[in-house]
């Protein structure tokens, strides 16, 4: 298996005065302990308040009715949790099987391969927005080129309206959600595999070891951390990404591709309902947690080493 | 042998279909707002007719973005956030990340876990306490409140990234310098900072693009066009029936310009960046 050494560098004496460190990051810590430590604190405590923009004179603690009212009263519940389901898993199961098939079609250097990276890469450094708009317009139901083209090859006989019925809409907004984030899952193990000593390799072919068996034995092995930090990373950014969602169907038609987070913004922002929002949200927050925790431990990754 | 051979060619066959297939798997889409934006209203949406070349190449749409829109307002908005942001952003992540990668110190662990654990909390989760944080003291609808929130979220990720980047400089660097006379800051302003050159790149892209980019902020605490970015202006084009898909598109190309240009430029910083800021090593 992989030894990873800690990254211990040396470090003097008289570098370990306490105050200097704080120094140096006080600014950063200050700006983040007022506008996220406390804001956080603050939607904590509006979670059990009846919390609504529209009556500014009507706020009261409220115990556990927010969170009641999520699960009780909204009919529309069921159905965001399976969408933000599905958008999770399958966006991010795609973004990872493509990003890994890219990497490894990019191991070998080739001519040129330096250009094409800044193509294939360039999405990831796209705004929701404008990729929402590209990907809006491509998939347009009346002028879209994609039913164009799907028509000429003769795969579809009538125009499909792709965002605007609601068994297509949350695949549609998934699509675009995998071609902005394929270049990250890439970029990534790219790197991670171009850190693998050759002679590793080398030496396991002089052992008799075929080219599938060497994927598995040593590929695989050296890259699990990166795969693992990936994923949880995107997960994370996955679940709370929802410009894409805006902009190409509004959660729309009825509800068929909103996911929690983007029913939290509805919730809060259309409804101004601040206290049911911020309950959902620490919801999610606490899910968020939760996976990350369980994600780490079952993968044992704390063992090579802290971030 | 040749059985081997055989495959090799098979191998390198499929491997040039599969990256053909990326690339244009990416351009396609690009290619396509790109034309849609130099084509004349009446041709976008042709629907017996359409064309994957304008027939009449035209900057009507560019032209109206300027002159009917407020478009100049936005883009000046976007400019100035991002470049604003990003460099009290990199400013931070020096700092910080240079307490992180060379100080050992008790509540070090705790530090870098609350800026991992602020990077779980959901934005819109956040976004409701501070909105009335704003509307108390008067934010809501400015540029400062959208510069101080761009620096907040792009803080966290810049920071660790600047970090590995700093642990990758050896400190008998910054002993030779000490050696010489230099206090902490002058070797870092003198020594460090100019080893620390791709780096620094990396994070100030990385923080300018989080800004660039961000639609979210700006159109929960922005209300008037003379403070909306790109793309919130161009959301508010977005009608609910009636959407100007020219206007739109050549909105959306602007947009794209400079993130291209940055990657263009910084790809291979960006790609180490992002390497040593999230992968352990």
């Amino acid at each position: 298996m992989i030894e990873k050494d800690k990254k211990g560098f040396p470090i003097r004496s008289e570098q370990r005065k306490n105050w200097e460190p704080y120094f140096f990051l006080a600014p950063v810590l200050l700006s983040m302990l007022i506008m996220t430590g406390y804001p956080l604190v603050r939607s904590i405590v509006m979670a059990f308040l009846n919390y609504k923009l529209t009556e500014p004179n009507n706020i009261y603690f409220a115990g556990l009715k927010n969170f009641i009212s999520i699960f009780q009263a909204d009919p529309h519940i069921p159905m965001i949790l399976l969408n933000t389901i599905k958008w999770v898993f399958i966006s991010v199961g795609c973004q990872f099987l493509l990003g890994m098939i890219l990497a490894l079609a990019l191991k070998k250097p080739f001519k040129g391969r330096n250009l094409y990276q800044s193509i294939v890469f360039l999405p990831w450094a796209f705004s929701s927005f404008a990729v929402g708009i590209m990907f809006r317009w491509c998939l347009n139901g009346e002028y879209g080129i994609v039913n164009h083209v799907l028509m000429q090859i003769g795969l579809i006989s009538e125009k499909i309206s792709w965002l605007g019925s609601s068994d297509l809409a949350l695949i549609s907004v998934i699509m675009a959600m995998v071609w902005i984030g394929v270049p990250f899952f890439a970029i990534m193990y790219l790197a991670a595999l171009q850190s693998i000593p050759s002679d590793v390799y080398e030496a396991a072919t002089i052992d008799g070891c075929s080219r599938i068996k060497g994927f598995f034995l040593i590929t695989i092995p050296y890259i699990t951390p990166t795969m693992i930090t990936t994923l949880l990373l995107r997960t994370i950014w996955v679940f709370n990404a929802i410009e894409m969602i805006m902009i190409m169907t509004g959660g729309g038609p009825a509800y068929s591709s909103e996911t929690i987070t983007s029913y939290m913004y509805t919730k809060a922002y259309g409804t101004q309902d601040f206290g049911t929002a911020a309950a959902m949200g620490l919801l999610v927050m606490i899910v968020l947690m939760l996976y990350s925790t369980i994600f780490l431990r079952s993968t044992r990754y704390e063992e090579s080493g802290d971030f | 042998m040749s059985k081997r051979r055989l495959i090799n060619i098979l191998l390198g066959t499929g491997r040039f279909l599969l990256l053909s297939l990326f690339l244009i798997g990416v351009l396609a889409p690009i290619y396509w707002i790109l034309v849609t934006s130099f084509k004349t209203d009446a041709e976008i949406v042709n629907v017996n007719n359409i064309t994957y070349w304008p027939d009449q190449f035209t900057l009507d749409n560019y032209e109206s973005l300027f002159n009917q829109l407020d478009f100049g307002i936005y883009l000046r908005n976007s400019i100035l956030l991002s470049l604003s942001s990003a460099a009290i952003v990199l400013i931070y992540s020096i700092l910080g990340g240079y307490a992180l990668a060379r100080y050992k110190f008790k509540s070090k662990k705790m530090v870098i876990g609350f800026f991992l654990l602020s990077q779980m909390i959901p934005s819109v989760l956040l976004t409701i306490p501070i909105y009335i944080i704003y509307a108390n003291i008067g934010l809501i609808n400015s540029k400062l409140g959208l510069l101080i929130l761009y620096v907040i979220i792009n803080s966290p990720f810049c920071l660790i990234t600047m970090r590995s980047f700093f642990e990758r400089i050896p400190v008998s660097l910054e002993d030779a310098a000490r050696v010489d006379g230099c206090n902490k800051i002058q070797s870092l302003w003198r020594i460090i900072i100019p080893v620390l050159f791709p780096g620094i790149v990396a994070v100030f892209v990385f923080a300018f693009i989080g800004a660039w980019n961000d639609l979210l902020m700006g159109v929960i605490f922005t209300l008037s066009a003379s403070n909306w970015t790109i793309p919130v202006g161009m959301k508010a084009l977005i009608g609910k029936y009636n959407v100007h898909w020219g206007e739109l598109m050549a909105g959306g190309v602007i947009a794209l310009v400079p993130t291209i240009i940055m990657f263009a430029f910084v790809q291979r910083y960006i790609v180490e960046g992002l390497t040593a800021g999230a992968v352990k090593e």
